[in-house]
């Protein structure tokens, strides 16, 4: 959470994420160049240069296939939320590895002429109009270009100052990077790949991303929308629990987190302001709901994270209609105060008839 | 040549407005626009390759700051109306270039002995 600005936010957990994650490209690495030449046909590599090029280029797709897998997968299953948590430094990570690769390439292919190697990139191959000898490094630089875009903005000023909505939209940049790796792939190393357990990997890496994907878009679909205009209804009084919330989906699309705490109903926006994380996941402690992505806390009562913090979120009115917790579609604006409304006791079930209790 | 050079020139110029863009709003801008940088230096310069990138959206979103035209409603508003189509269009792209890419990969005759077609030019 915010106070002042610091270059990189670090914690005991966010360290160990790191470690991990570095020590696994390590271990990819490794083993792509000194173990498994033969498997991944890369035996006979043309010189260091050429083997390394491959290597960080097949670590970056990697790193970008798990990057994606991770977001709809803790949308599926909130056990994968921990690997959600720091994914932030993991796409830096991702950058600097085809940062490499791309240095890599360009120091070895286009460097040994008078000309500009940038110009000879550009200017190497432009067999636009056929298919086989596509210049496929322009699938590369496309997206090396996203990557870096995405990773210059990935400190959290950046969502503060362009708002999440802008910055989530800047960072689905993301999706049109790995269709663009994808096809620098396609065109490019598996034009050439004599051995087959690459092109397997690559596929399978890119069909994991897509399915869950399209898994988690369906299961977003699903969610009924409430009625334009009207209050919502968020859940019956009996299915709440102490210190956790029921989500609302509103007719706009927007998302209301109701929670039930000390026995009364408060309703903030779903959305954290940090990187509008789901909210309404989160659990209630000591009046404050902590976001399950990334640890920004707010009073459900007022939306506002407590002092010295300024983050603030939009909070709703609540209302009990018979048996149904409702919920207004208007939003307080952000850090709005609403007195939490008395959640009463469920209606025991009449026993039906012929059963006896 | 002359296409790879205009572009190459034309990146150049883009990231010197950048650097100048950078300059400013980091030395004045960005403590008009936010409270939590006043005071905050050490952090800056991890921001100048952002601005250097996309400094016509800095430019706009600081605009938009200093007259205050953003309504408040849009930041708390997440953008899954979009996500959808970005899905889509991504696996179909994907799908369909790597169907390409295959269909078109030759197999190389690596068993043929090379044969010399023509003496050369020295001889």
């Amino acid at each position: 959470m915010s106070v002042k600005y610091i270059p990189v936010q670090w914690n005991p957990n966010k360290w160990l994420y790191d470690i991990v994650m570095l020590a696994a490209v390590a271990a990819f690495l490794w083993v792509f160049l000194y173990v498994t030449p033969e498997v991944l046909s890369h035996e006979r590599a043309i010189n260091p240069q050429i083997h390394n090029a491959r290597a960080f280029g097949a670590c970056a797709f990697m790193m970008l296939t798990v990057i994606l897998c991770i977001g709809p997968a803790a949308r599926l299953d909130k056990r994968f939320l921990p690997l959600l948590y720091n994914r932030r430094h993991f796409g830096v990570m991702t950058t600097f590895v085809a940062i490499t690769h791309s240095g890599y390439i360009l120091n070895w292919y286009f460097n040994f002429s008078s000309s500009d190697k940038y110009v000879g990139l550009l200017y190497a191959n432009s067999s636009f109009g056929q298919i086989a000898g596509f210049p496929f490094e322009i699938f590369g630089i496309f997206a090396l270009v996203c990557l870096m875009i995405l990773a210059a903005t990935s400190h959290d000023f950046w969502l503060k100052f362009l708002t999440p909505p802008i910055w989530k939209r800047l960072h689905y940049l993301i999706y049109a990077a790995y269709f663009s790796v994808a096809a620098h792939v396609s065109l490019g190393i598996l034009q050439d790949q004599q051995n087959h357990v690459f092109t397997v990997m690559f596929m399978a890496g890119a069909a994991a991303v897509i399915v869950l994907h399209i898994a988690a878009w369906m299961a977003d679909r699903a969610e009924a929308a409430a009625k334009d205009g009207a209050w919502a209804e968020v859940a019956r009084v009996g299915d709440f629990r102490e210190g956790y919330a029921k989500i609302a989906k509103l007719a706009s699309g927007d998302r209301v987190a109701v929670y039930l705490m000390e026995g009364k109903l408060s309703a903030i926006s779903n959305a954290c302001a940090h990187q509008n994380g789901p909210l309404g996941e989160g659990k209630i402690i000591d009046c404050l709901v902590t976001c399950p992505w990334h640890g920004f806390q707010y009073d459900v009562r007022s939306g506002r994270s407590p002092a010295p913090f300024t983050e603030k979120v939009p909070t709703y009115r609540v209302r009990v209609m018979g048996d149904m917790v409702e919920v207004h579609p208007d939003a307080n604006p952000p850090g709005t105060y609403v007195e939490p409304v008395p959640l009463p006791e469920p209606e025991p079930e009449l026993p039906e008839e012929g059963v006896t209790t | 040549m002359d296409v790879a050079q205009a572009l190459v020139m034309a990146m150049q110029t883009w990231g010197m407005i950048g650097a100048v863009v950078a300059l400013v709003f980091l030395v004045i801008g960005i403590d008009r626009i936010d409270e939590d940088a006043r005071g905050a230096y050490i952090f800056r310069p991890l921001l100048i390759p952002g601005v250097l990138l996309i400094w016509p959206l800095v430019l706009w979103r600081w605009w938009q700051i200093e007259t205050e035209r953003a309504a408040w409603a849009a930041r708390y508003r997440p953008v899954r109306a979009s996500y959808g189509l970005a899905v889509v269009l991504m696996s179909v792209g994907i799908v369909v270039i790597v169907i390409t890419g295959l269909s078109v990969r030759q197999t190389w005759p690596a068993d043929i002995a090379p044969v010399q077609l023509t003496e050369g030019a020295g001889q």
